[in-house]
């Protein structure tokens, strides 16, 4: 029986690729321009990043170094700062009792230090560039394929040039869950102030009121539910990237994963994963309660 | 009646080698994850299916995972390039109890693992000849987020050779004397971690194993010990050891490579078996596979038609005339 | 007293892209609807000309889609008029820069909103320092301020509820307070009161004329209820289609109305409250006993003579000068929606 392939022209059948030769010299000549880009402004790079890894290195040794009791007893306080919530006060110091017992206390401080870090990172440079995205409509068409291409393209990909750039360890890993961890802090401060009432927005207008008192008094204040979501949102993705992380180096629960998926530790993965989850849930549950206290104003007492 | 059983022999051999042929069917490879194992599974697969009619499907992963799959599912049946140092306690037995057999103990000539240092670093310091020599200056080796200790960039976790280094690292005292063990995390931090140093011209030193990619690309140095090896009995039971209590100093084992098959394969494969006992690559001609497939960027397969076409002299020793021209004639 | 009266010359606004380039056919006669088909712009105001006096309400009344509201936002240009001018004190509001503009809104305009507009995350009290705030003032300063005004809207022990923790009528003072809080010369109500239910509407209005006594503010009301905007208005303008189409006082209005849509309008009004015992007296009664001072209402003229029993009276001035006379059949004929107009 003829095909459809031998009716068809040869054209059509195989694709015209761009020949081996081409194609080679392609991705030489990127290669070769990425190197030399790495040579001129490597250092330059790190120079720049170098203050975030001291403060990393630091925050890191700090948490490692603060006593067991005491630590436990600050998560217990700030969770219940943010949550006013006895259960996941509770919740939080039995899972990190749980954790310290099983042996891995050393690698959730690392996992802490890189999760906070990375989030306090993500907010800072998030939410002004959100700010800017909602300002201007060409600005947000510019930055959202931006933000999908940062949520969408395999983590390994930019692990690459994060090397190059600035070597194996936690500010490399750092810069990698922050690409892909920051779009939703940056999304959902577009969207939250964008959706800021229109009708109080004319009110700030009418009253005076400056570019500047308009975003701090009303916009950012309105879009708080939101970007609180976002905020949550980044956490989470951060927590997902730890793993990821690890490949080029950087310290904690997500090197053990790894670790036990190449030796097919089965129990060493489950514990490091079922810690990193914990971790996940207190987060969760702290930043969602906080979000909703932020929003107190909104419970209707009238009807 | 000599004649007989001459031409009864002979058919018994034509009919047998034809068997073979219709037997071959469907084979599971493993498709080591770093250069060399590409290489070599490619052009296993390559040869095997052309020349002998296979149909090979390569398996992909690590040296742990591909040796659970053999030993414990018989999955998949060949390993060509089967690190075995950091096995031996697994593999040992396994060969022992004959659930594996090693068809070929050395498929790749010039093989070693240990510790390493870029070309321009042993070019400036000229005095500094041996791994002793070198753990005295822990400042020539920055660590870029604790400045004041020295880098050595060990074996990514998991791997076999990370309690090597790890014991290492304490035999040789390198804690106190102002080092620090880095965990690159992956064999792509690792590589990461040579190729940025040396696209900065920076000092390096750490762990990596030849011949590989890397290794030719950058003219990587392998740095002696400056120990003799301390015995079998202190690496076996000590240096591979997670966390033991005592390692002395040594230079690395030597290394060893297999390609080993399962038992049902061992007994079955026929003349495949015999391919890949007779298929050993000189280093030097695996030293420069491995630069070329560095610098073009090239995957597997084509670095396996590469290798078929630049060393025909190399590959049509392993395998009989007709194989070698029906292997010719797919290329 | 400074002079706060505003004068709207010759306003235009062309809503869409390029509503410049049609000013000059919309002035040369080119119709809405024409406009709107042919250049698919639509023409929000034409040619808008009104005096609003100092110190008093002045009241623009129109339908939805009249242009009211447009017509409100030129006077702090929150829309940018397509042509025509807004003159306060000698500036041209739409000429100013935008540090004036800023500047003007701070310090003298204040405006109500028909939904209330307030801040949600803010509490009462912060709600209503929002505009002083605005303009530097010190928290202690903005706070007694703020306080002051919320007692004198009612609304003193509510200080720390949040806006939707108050009914539609509470916060709408909150709203008032806010304005009152900024201390402008100009008051901007947009339909301030229309969200209101019709008890808590009169409440308010009450609550505003009261104020207005003390404070003296020009305020421009906006409304689309007659009854409201004969009871506020000082003057009155009506707008229809981007248009007016007849201002004055309200009496003038309602006893001569333009055109058959506002008679329209008129008809249901209660004139008795509207029309003033100076427009319908005449020299008859003149020497009566009983006297009605010059500017009460109809309606109340009726009750006096309902009450006293008499059927004529002398309308007497401020100074107690006799200066005309009213029968009661006079006050029940103008009383009285004529048949036809």
């Amino acid at each position: 029986m003829m095909g459809l392939k031998d009716v068809l022209p040869d054209v059509m059948t195989e694709f015209p690729e761009m020949g081996r030769a081409d194609i080679r010299d392609f991705k030489k000549g990127i290669d070769g321009a990425f190197k030399d880009f790495v040579r001129e402004y490597g250092e330059l790079i790190e120079g720049f990043f170098y203050p975030l890894k001291i403060f990393l290195s630091w925050f890191e040794r700090l948490l490692v170094a603060t006593p067991w009791p005491l630590m436990i007893i600050i998560f217990a306080v700030l969770v219940w700062l943010g949550a006013r919530s006895w259960v996941i006060v509770v919740g939080t110091i039995l899972a990190s009792l749980l954790i310290g017992y099983l042996g891995m206390w050393e690698d959730m401080m690392k996992t802490l230090a890189l999760i906070s870090v990375s989030t306090f990172v993500c907010i800072a440079v998030g939410i002004p560039i959100g700010i800017l995205m909602s300002k201007s409509d060409r600005m947000q068409s510019i930055i959202v394929p931006i933000l999908d291409f940062m949520q969408t393209i395999p983590a390994f990909v930019y692990l690459i040039p994060v090397m190059m750039l600035l070597g194996i360890g936690k500010a490399p890993g750092l810069i990698a869950v922050c690409i892909y961890a920051m779009p939703p802090v940056i999304r959902l401060t577009d969207l939250g102030i964008r959706l800021v009432d229109k009708d109080v927005l004319e009110a700030a207008d009418a009253f005076g009121a400056s570019p500047s008192q308009k975003m701090f008094r009303v916009q950012l204040p309105l879009a708080l539910p939101n970007l609180f979501a976002g905020v949550n949102q980044t956490i989470m993705m951060a927590l997902a990237m730890v793993v990821v992380a690890s490949l080029i180096g950087a310290q904690g629960l997500g090197s053990n994963v790894l670790k036990a998926v190449n030796n097919q530790y089965l129990t060493l993965g489950i514990m490091n994963g079922s810690a990193i989850v914990a971790i996940a849930i207190v987060f969760d549950r702290v930043s969602q309660k906080f979000g909703k206290r932020l929003q107190k104003h909104s419970e209707t007492v009238h009807g | 009646m000599k004649r007989l059983l001459a031409t009864s022999a002979v058919l018994a051999a034509t009919l047998s080698a034809s068997a073979a042929f219709a037997e071959c069917g469907d084979i599971q490879m493993a498709e080591f994850n770093w250069a060399s194992g590409e290489l070599l599974a490619n052009v296993d697969k390559f040869i095997l299916e052309a020349g002998y009619g296979c149909n090979v499907e390569l398996i992909v992963g690590g040296t742990t995972a591909i040796f659970a799959g053999m030993n414990e599912k018989g999955q998949p049946q060949i390993a060509g390039e089967q690190w075995v140092n950091a096995l031996r306690d697994l593999l040992d037995p396994a060969m022992e109890e004959g659930r594996l057999h090693a068809v070929n103990k050395a498929p790749i000539l010039g093989l070693g693992e240990g510790w390493w240092i870029p070309e321009y670093t042993a070019k400036a310091h000229p005095e500094l000849k041996t791994a002793l020599d070198f753990i005295e200056h822990p400042e020539l080796f920055p660590d870029s987020e604790d400045p004041s200790k020295g880098a050595f960039i060990g074996c990514p976790a998991g791997w076999g050779c990370q309690h090597v280094n790890n014991s290492l690292f304490r035999a040789f005292d390198m804690e106190a004397k102002g080092w620090k063990l880095i965990d690159p995390g992956s064999a792509a931090g690792l590589d990461g971690s040579i190729a940025k140093a040396n696209e900065r011209q920076e000092n390096w030193l750490g762990y990596y194993w030849s011949p590989t990619s890397i290794i030719g690309k950058y003219n990587m140095q392998s740095v002696p010990f400056g120990v003799e090896f301390a015995g079998s009995e202190n690496w076996d039971s000590c240096i591979v050891v997670e966390d033991c209590p005592d390692p002395k100093p040594t230079s690395w084992v030597k290394s060893e490579v297999f390609t080993i098959v399962t038992d049902d394969f061992m007994k079955n494969g026929g003349e495949i078996n015999d391919y890949l006992a007779a298929r050993v690559y000189p280093g030097d001609v695996m030293g420069s596979m491995l630069v070329y497939m560095a610098d073009e960027q090239a995957a597997g397969e084509d670095a396996a038609i590469e290798f078929l076409t630049k060393y025909e002299d190399v590959w049509t020793t392993w395998v009989s005339e007709e194989v070698a021209a029906k292997v010719k004639g797919a290329l | 007293m400074d002079d706060n009266s505003i004068e709207v010359k010759g306003l235009y606004k062309i809503f869409g892209p390029h509503g410049e380039k049609y000013i000059k056919a919309v002035q040369d006669g080119m119709s809405k609807d024409e406009l709107n088909a042919k250049h698919n712009h639509v023409l929000g105001l034409k040619d808008i000309n009104i005096h609003m006096p100092s110190a008093k309400i002045q009241v623009i009344m129109g339908l939805s889609g009249s242009g009211k509201s447009t017509m409100i936002r030129h006077i702090n240009r929150l829309i940018e008029p397509t042509a025509g001018e807004v003159i306060y004190q000698g500036n041209d509001i739409c000429q100013m820069s935008k540090a004036d503009l800023q500047e003007f809104r701070r310090h003298k305009t204040a405006m109500v909103f028909q939904k209330f507009a307030l801040l949600p995350h803010r509490t009462v009290i912060d709600n209503t320092l929002f505009g002083i705030e605005l303009q530097g003032i010190g928290r202690a300063e903005c706070e007694e301020q703020a306080r002051h005004w919320l007692k004198r809207v009612g609304l003193e022990g509510f200080e720390d509820n949040y806006p939707n923790q108050l009914s539609g009528g509470m916060q709408q003072r909150v709203g008032l307070a806010r304005a009152l809080t900024n201390d402008a010369d100009i008051l901007l109500m947009d339909e301030a009161f229309s969200a209101l239910d019709p008890l808590i509407r009169m409440d308010m209005q009450s609550i505003l004329l009261e104020l207005q006594e003390e404070l003296h503010k020009t305020i421009v009301f906006i409304t689309h209820d007659l009854d409201e905007a004969l009871r506020l208005g000082d003057r009155i303008a009506i707008l229809r289609d981007g248009a007016v189409i007849q201002q004055g006082t309200g009496q003038e209005i309602v006893l001569n109305p333009a055109d058959a849509y506002i008679s329209d309008f008129v008809k249901e009004v209660n004139r008795g409250r509207v029309i003033q015992v100076d427009t319908v007296m005449t020299e008859k009664g003149k020497r009566s006993k009983t006297s009605v001072e010059s500017g009460t209402s109809l309606e109340n003229v009726a009750k006096m003579f309902s009450d006293t029993g008499e059927n004529t009276a002398k309308v007497v001035d401020a100074d107690g000068k006799a200066i005309g006379g009213i029968t009661m059949k006079a006050t029940i004929n103008a009383m009285v929606t004529p048949a036809t107009h």
